[in-house]
């Protein structure tokens, strides 16, 4: 699994993370710091990914004060889980 | 009652009670990702039916309720209260909630079975047969070194670790294939008595609607006069999707008209529409992604063929799908595949990772309608009294009831 995860694109890595610490309802989003710290990706390239992801609709994003987080979606989820199953 | 009839009596009357089953499992519709799902879904339903009480005990899902009872069957989600980043200790986690549900269902419900699906559901599944003693039963629907081609890292070993553990500690294994015994029996030494052959199964009547083909197609960016040559599966690598694609310029050169549509995603997506354009092919080869479960349907009953090119594959059920729709199926001769398709008689056996071999197979029933309808004519047969999941229930029940006896 850890070699898969070494071959596998950047934005698939960064939404597997977003699935294993569980981002996966509007609820649960998080914010892009988060992020880039679960990831241990810097801000802008875990935001250039992330916007690869939302391009693709597998992330989307909850606006909250002005706070941008981030959450996965169904789609998003079963891409993630199909490198597992 | 002579000795012997007495004996029959008392297994009938063994074979007729009623039990309490507790079904784990990671995926369970909506969430589905593989097989497993379906399996799980076709299982418990026909157990219900058949009037056991089963509980599915599985993981909570966007949109899903935490309970549900589904035509007989009831379903808890458990809630992932804590999440991880790294894969193994998520499973864990995952785990040990799951663990809470079943303890707390257990307060009301006397289980006589654990029935586990997959490694993912291990440790609480073997937690939970220690607490509660009853018989743990797993069903193997894949091993992570047949999955994996081996064991390239510290995770994939120590998957197989809990592969070993799990049936190691379940009284008896399920598989689906006769490939896949051989495969479990070996890699974990265990002994051939263990483990029960039951296929998977399929809800053939969901194929019983008429299409109208050329408005499917064109829901999907077809044209009527296409036609279709579908892959359906999860993009990655076991699923060998790239040696359909790489059979695809033998395809176009003989049938101009066909279109291949790839159905599903996964982490190697990109690659392979990398590969389709790199051989100059990605005007002709569409890529769905996820669809509905009806969409499917229809898109399955609009093909002219399924083609199934796996390198690695336990059973194979999206080859029954197809033959149940009346497609002609071309899949790879290998694992559970080989079992199921009779080379040109229900399909067409390919050799393993040979696109030369797939396009031979799509050509072949693109050309010739009447080998296409001879195959689906016997496939169809095939279905109907075979993979039936009231027969598979019923064969489940049996090894339940020797776990009971042993």
């Amino acid at each position: 699994m850890s070699s898969k995860l070494a071959s596998i694109p950047d934005e698939v890595y960064l939404l597997c993370i977003l699935h294993n610490v569980g981002a996966t309802e509007p609820e649960r989003a998080l914010t892009l710091e988060e992020i880039a710290r679960w990831t241990a990706m810097n801000p802008s390239k875990a935001e250039q990914n992330l916007n690869k992801l939302i391009e693709n609709k597998y992330v989307e994003i909850k606006e909250n004060f002005g706070v941008k987080k981030y959450f996965i979606t169904i789609d998003g989820i079963r891409k993630v889980l199909s490198m597992y199953s | 009652m002579n000795c012997s009839k007495f004996l029959r009596k008392a297994l009938w009357c063994r074979v007729e009670r009623v039990m309490n089953i507790c079904m784990l499992t990671w995926e369970y519709p909506p969430r589905i990702v593989g097989g497993i799902a379906r399996h799980c879904f076709g299982l418990a339903k026909a157990l219900a039916k058949m009037g056991h009480s089963v509980y599915v005990v599985t993981l909570d899902f966007p949109g899903a309720s935490y309970y549900e009872d589904s035509e007989g069957v009831k379903i808890y989600r458990a809630k992932i209260e804590l999440g991880h980043p790294n894969f193994i200790v998520w499973t864990l986690l995952f785990n040990h909630f799951m663990e809470k549900r079943i303890a707390m269902l257990s307060k009301d419900a006397k289980f006589d079975i654990i029935h586990a699906h997959d490694w993912l559901v291990a440790p609480a599944s073997i937690a939970s047969k220690h607490y509660l003693k009853v018989p743990l039963i797993s069903t193997m629907h894949s091993t992570e070194v047949g999955r994996s081609h081996g064991l390239h890292n510290p995770d994939s070993y120590l998957i197989d670790g809990i592969e070993w553990w799990l049936t190691y500690e379940s009284k008896r294994i399920i598989v689906t294939s006769n490939a896949m015994k051989n495969e479990v029996e070996e890699h974990f030494r265990l002994p051939s008595w263990k483990i029960d052959v039951i296929p998977n199964a399929i809800d053939a009547s969901k194929y019983n609607i008429t299409v109208d083909r050329s408005i499917v197609k064109r829901r999907f960016g077809i044209d009527s006069s296409e036609r279709i040559v579908l892959f359906i599966g999860r993009l990655v690598p076991q699923k060998g999707v790239e040696y359909l694609i790489m059979a695809a310029p033998k395809i176009f050169g003989q049938h101009p008209e066909a279109r291949i549509v790839i159905v599903g995603d996964g982490w190697s997506k990109d690659h392979l529409w990398n590969l389709a354009s790199s051989i100059g092919c990605q005007h002709k080869i569409i890529f769905l992604g996820f669809i509905s479960d009806q969409d499917l349907i229809e898109l399955t009953l609009s093909s002219d063929v399924l083609v199934v090119p796996s390198v690695y594959e336990p059973f194979g059920i999206v080859a029954l799908e197809g033959m149940a729709a009346g497609v002609p199926v071309v899949a790879s001769n290998t694992g559970g595949l080989a079992e199921i398709i009779e080379h040109d008689r229900t399909g067409f056996l390919a050799y393993k990772e040979n696109p030369d071999s797939i396009a031979w197979g799509v050509n072949k029933v693109l050309s010739d309608s009447g080998y296409a309808s001879w195959l689906v004519q016997n496939a169809k047969r095939k279905i109907n009294e075979v993979y039936s999941w009231d027969a598979v229930a019923r064969k489940t029940i049996e090894t339940y009831e020797k776990a009971l006896r042993e």
